[in-house]
């Protein structure tokens, strides 16, 4: 029927081949420039010049749905200033929605948001990078020290490069140790002050109580709950695009050998939190748990259910051999403000009342990383009579005690520890086992992103 | 028409069976299970059996939660979604159909190439054709308006190969010569002859331009610069984002959670689910039109 | 048949000006498409090539990209799991679809209605939609299929995803959301074939099998050949699946688990647009060398019946 098309398909594939040959050789030859990225220009301080300012001039805000009431309420409050909203993600979950459209709108040179939100706290990294950095510098002259001055200590620390800040911390997730008050009494433990007696009472449960839990290490945010309280030395930035990662660091594997004799134990469970599995059979089985802030409403509260005047926080767990306790963070959001908006005035206002405002702060979900709001929000936890006990100073405590050696990276320490060591444990393999993998994974992600890896 | 063919033994009759009972349990298991969660809490969704009915209640409840999401935004949301699904398939069919047709029963230079070329670019990843879009939108000052979003829809290569082997397998070229030798233009043996037979292909066309497009979330996620223009994926996306089981920042007291959000995948499938339907009804009939050809 | 192809032949011999005039109107009847062809399809291409081949100076660097993106630690791993995927993925495609369309073929009009629509209601549920069926369907704990799981001896969500599982895995989800598709497009595939045919061959008494492997699917050949270019070029473009099962799992999934996810993370996490170009150009080489065999092997892009 059709014998004619092999022969001449054929002889076309054969031309088609040589052109093809021709086109590849050629092009190997053709090379005049170095095909390597351009190596990010880091930003010197001297570097931000705003673009020429209109007053009164329209800006743009994105935020995530959560935020967007609150940026409407400052719109009502200030109805002079002209705001446009857009909703979009908000980064959360480990999207890079804004650093995409960015992006894009670098090519094209226009289009970028004069406010942003983001619930991705690592966001600040790529947006204080690059030839004209997205973010602008917001203490140069943009935002005054003494609002600055008032976050808690640390809070803006993934937003400080280079000596400058670029963005402004929503809220913090500090880690404590949350427990079940009424779990605890009924089997008259008491609560641990040290990693050593967390570990004992661990081992202590699964003989007398099996079943119940004191962790969780199949979340994705393991290594900010328990490794950075460890101070381990995963992810401690030295210099511009200069991290350390050393995961066999005593302070590293301390850490992996407490959780991995808990794990063969029983007591500390390789699901994560908020998997239906977890929710279904364990969440009321949970009697100790480190883990953010936000675990108190969001998880006890809204998603396991469990009922008023159980649920308590106590602080940030030592080590014997430490002089003091610290612990991590997980998540938080940033607000920034855009080096290329027309109205720096304006912009830098709506960034300074949705993160320092008692109006909106005091009320919002999350623990507010502004220290003046923060009480007015552990006043308003107080009201919901939620807790077993009052949160304030614990939460209070630890939101000081967040271990300065762990620095936010481009990459997500989150997105590498679930897809790296979370299959591993599932394995069967320990998390001392896995070090050394989890080691290169981090590794081969900071060099791809242009870090410098020591 | 056609007639119900005796399967020759029992055994094979009963091997028809059970591969598709087999099927439909494959395919529609998850999407019982997704019809069933509305009507449930979000405890009874994690902790009851998960064919278990809960109530219709719970069913309004979800929606409230729903519909308070921005003030009704999931209604925009597929208003925009259907302006552009639509637009893009009216101008999909205007121009693709008489392509294939053209490259199956007419004949002119550059008709291999043509192929070809509408091959290759199928080929091409569209996550690579993103930035290139974006630019050339933002040369020709069209960024950021419903056209963005609407013209790159309307180009549809898959179409034009459908329409394409639908013509050239299915149209015999004699009933076309008939017709020219008649003295019909080229133009009404298109209308008259072809466009007529062509109605499944159509239809076919038609309907996976539409679920193409009403399910893309890439290209107006990157085009359009206001939420109130997003269609109804990257409205879902916003949603999934902003409920506390996949943002933790979101702080407790967020109604979106498993109900609302089975809810609202169930509202955006509906437009599918009926345009599928009445693609259905044009493919069959259609077909047997076509089967009485010669 | 026979005679079918003698009256085709003897066509060809006669009035191939009458059957096919040489003309304007073929180029009428593109223009709208060429159109759309060269702004949204051409022109985009071209210019991902020229990213492919330039830097972010744009200098020419000839293959840089390409060898540069070649010795990525990332690079192996996503082209091998591609690679498995697709093995499972075009297998369970080409010989269940092609099965189910032929068993749905020739049954009572209705029946096979329900089922085809059946079969495609997963279909609707592609993209951002999905994701929280995925969460629930995969975690074995409250998932509808939770028995079948644990048959396998997969309890938890993270044994469910561990890293041997996810080719299947991505496989059974992109079955489920677009073999209805190709099932439809079969049956009418198989619905135009002329009852005459089947009719003739079942009086010579052809067997239900006979009939299927000798007329009723070499007549359907170039729709196979279709179905088969398009099934291997979205395979290598693997995306979606793996980022909604990603999402559905709190990040189990490695973000480059796919070559194509890859390209996403050099674009938009590195901001390498050039890199991730390359990476493009890469599975545009690999579709474009399945196409061309299936091309020449089916004739696909012959006008008369092959």
């Amino acid at each position: 029927m059709n014998d004619d098309v092999p022969v001449s398909s054929r002889r076309r594939l054969r031309h088609t081949a040589v052109a093809v040959l021709g086109a590849v050789s050629l092009l190997a030859l053709a090379a005049c420039g170095s095909a390597d990225p351009t190596p990010p220009a880091t930003s010197s301080p001297a570097a931000f010049k705003p673009v020429a300012q209109q007053q009164g001039s329209e800006i743009t805000v994105w935020a995530d749905a959560t935020r967007v009431p609150g940026v409407q309420a400052y719109q009502k409050a200030h109805p002079n200033v002209k705001i446009k909203i857009v909703t979009y993600s908000g980064d959360a979950n480990g999207a890079n929605d804004l650093q995409a459209k960015v992006q894009l709108f670098d090519r094209t040179g226009s289009g970028w948001p004069d406010v942003a939100f983001s619930a991705n706290v690592n966001d600040g990294t790529w947006a204080s990078q690059g030839k004209t950095p997205y973010a602008a510098p917001v203490n140069r002259d943009i935002i005054p020290k003494t609002t600055l001055d008032g976050f808690s200590d640390g809070a803006l620390d993934p937003c400080v490069f280079n000596g400058n800040t670029y963005c402004l911390r929503n809220d913090l997730a500090q880690n404590v140790l949350w427990y079940n008050k009424s779990l605890m009494d009924k089997f008259g433990y008491k609560v641990p002050t040290t990693w050593e007696e967390y570990q004992a009472l661990g081992e202590k449960v699964a003989e007398e109580h099996p079943g119940y839990l004191v962790g969780t290490a199949g979340d994705a945010w393991t290594p900010e709950v328990y490794f950075w309280a460890s101070q381990c030395t995963a992810s401690t930035t030295t210099g511009a695009r200069k991290v350390t990662v050393n995961l066999q660091d005593p302070k590293c594997t301390r850490m992996a050998k407490l959780l991995d004799t808990l794990i063969a134990k029983g007591s500390v469970s390789k699901d994560t939190v908020f998997s239906a599995g977890f929710i279904k059979n364990q969440a009321s089985k949970v009697l100790m748990l480190p883990g953010p802030s936000w675990f108190g409403q969001v998880l006890f509260n809204s998603t396991f259910k469990i009922p008023k005047g159980q649920i308590a926080a106590a602080s940030p767990l030592k080590f014997e051999g430490d002089a003091k306790n610290y612990t991590g963070n997980v998540g938080g959001g940033l607000w920034f403000v855009s080096s290329h908006s027309k109205n720096l005035k304006a912009a830098a206002d709506l960034v300074t009342w949705m993160t320092t405002s008692d109006a909106y702060q005091g009320t919002a979900g999350t623990y507010p990383a502004y220290k003046k709001a923060a009480v007015t929000w552990l006043a308003n936890q107080k009201k919901t009579g939620y807790f077993a006990e009052d949160v304030s100073p614990v939460f209070k405590e630890s939101a000081e005690l967040i271990w300065p050696g762990w620095s936010a990276t481009q990459y997500s320490q989150e997105a590498i520890y679930s897809s790296t060591v979370v299959p591993a444990l599932n394995s069967g393999k320990t998390l001392t086992d896995t070090l050394d993998t989890w080691q290169t994974a981090i590794t081969n992600k900071a060099k791809s992103l242009g870090y410098t890896v020591n | 028409m056609r007639r119900k063919r005796r399967p020759s033994s029992l055994a094979a009759r009963l091997a028809w069976l059970i591969v598709m009972g087999l099927s439909v349990l494959f395919f529609c298991v998850p999407v019982v299970w997704l019809l069933l969660a509305p009507t449930k809490t979000d405890g009874q969704i994690v902790r009851d059996n998960p064919f278990s009915f809960g109530s219709l209640g719970a069913v309004a409840d979800a929606w409230h939660h729903l519909y308070a999401f921005q003030d009704g935004a999931i209604i925009t949301w597929l208003l925009n979604s259907a302006l552009y699904t639509f637009g893009a398939l009216a101008i999909t069919l205007v121009t693709s159909i008489p392509a294939g047709y053209a490259l199956a029963l007419t004949r002119f230079i550059g008709r291999r190439m043509l192929l070809t070329i509408t091959m290759l670019v199928m080929l091409m990843p569209t996550a690579a054709m993103v930035l290139p879009l974006y630019l050339g939108m933002n040369a020709v000052h069209l960024d950021g308006t419903i056209w963005s979003v609407i013209l790159p829809f309307s180009f549809f290569p898959f179409g034009v190969y459908l329409t394409y082997i639908y013509f050239s397998s299915n149209v015999p070229s004699d009933l076309l010569a008939a017709a020219r030798i008649d003295g019909c233009s080229e133009w009404q043996v298109f209308r008259l002859i072809a466009m007529p037979l062509a109605k499944p292909v159509i239809a076919l066309v038609g309907f996976f331009n539409f679920v193409g497009n009403w399910n893309n979330f890439f290209l107006p996620f990157v085009m359009l610069p206001d939420s109130s223009q997003y269609p109804a994926q990257v409205g879902l996306n916003n949603l999934l984002a902003a409920s506390p089981l996949f943002n933790t920042s979101s702080g407790a007291g967020n109604q979106i959670m498993r109900p609302e959000l089975a809810l609202a995948t169930l509202v955006t499938i509906v437009p599918v689910l009926i345009v599928f339907l009445f693609s259905q009804r044009a493919l069959v009939s259609g077909m047997l039109a076509g089967a009485t050809k010669e | 048949m026979t005679t079918h192809l003698a009256t085709e032949r003897s066509g060809r011999r006669g009035g191939r000006s009458a059957r096919n005039p040489v003309g304007r109107a073929g180029y009428v009847f593109v223009s709208g498409y060429v159109l759309l062809l060269l702004a949204f399809g051409v022109l985009p291409t071209c210019y991902a090539v020229w990213l492919a081949l330039s830097n972010s100076r744009n200098q020419l660097v000839g293959l840089g990209n390409f060898t540069r993106t070649f010795t990525d630690y990332r690079f192996g791993p996503a082209f091998l799991h591609i690679g498995l995927y697709l093995v499972v993925w075009l297998a369970s495609l080409m010989i269940l679809v092609v099965l189910l369309s032929l068993m749905l073929h020739g049954r009572m009009r209705r029946t096979s209605t329900t089922l085809r629509f059946l079969f495609y209601l997963p279909g609707a549920l592609a993209g951002v939609a999905s994701v929280l069926l995925f969460l629930i369907l995969l975690d074995p704990a409250a998932s509808p299929v939770g028995w079948l799981l644990k048959s396998f001896g997969w309890n938890t969500l993270a044994q469910v995803n561990a890293p041997g599982h996810l080719p299947v895995l991505f496989t059974v989800i992109a079955f489920w959301t677009g073999a209805g598709g190709w099932i439809v497009v079969m049956y009418g595939a198989l619905n135009s074939i002329p009852d005459e045919i089947l009719e003739a061959a079942r009086i010579d008494g052809a067997s239900t099998l006979q009939i299927a492997l000798r007329i009723q699917i070499p007549m359907i050949t170039k729709w196979i050949a279709y179905m088969l270019i398009l099934a291997f070029a979205a395979g290598t473009q693997l995306f979606v699946e793996p980022q909604l099962v990603s999402l559905a799992s709190w990040g189990m999934i490695p973000d480059s688990w796919s070559p194509n996810q890859l390209s996403y993370q050099y674009a938009f996490q590195a901001g390498d647009f050039n890199g991730a170009a390359a990476l493009s150009v890469d599975l545009l080489i690999l579709g474009l060398a399945c196409a061309a065999l299936v091309v020449f092997r089916t004739g696909l892009f012959d006008r008369d019946e092959g």
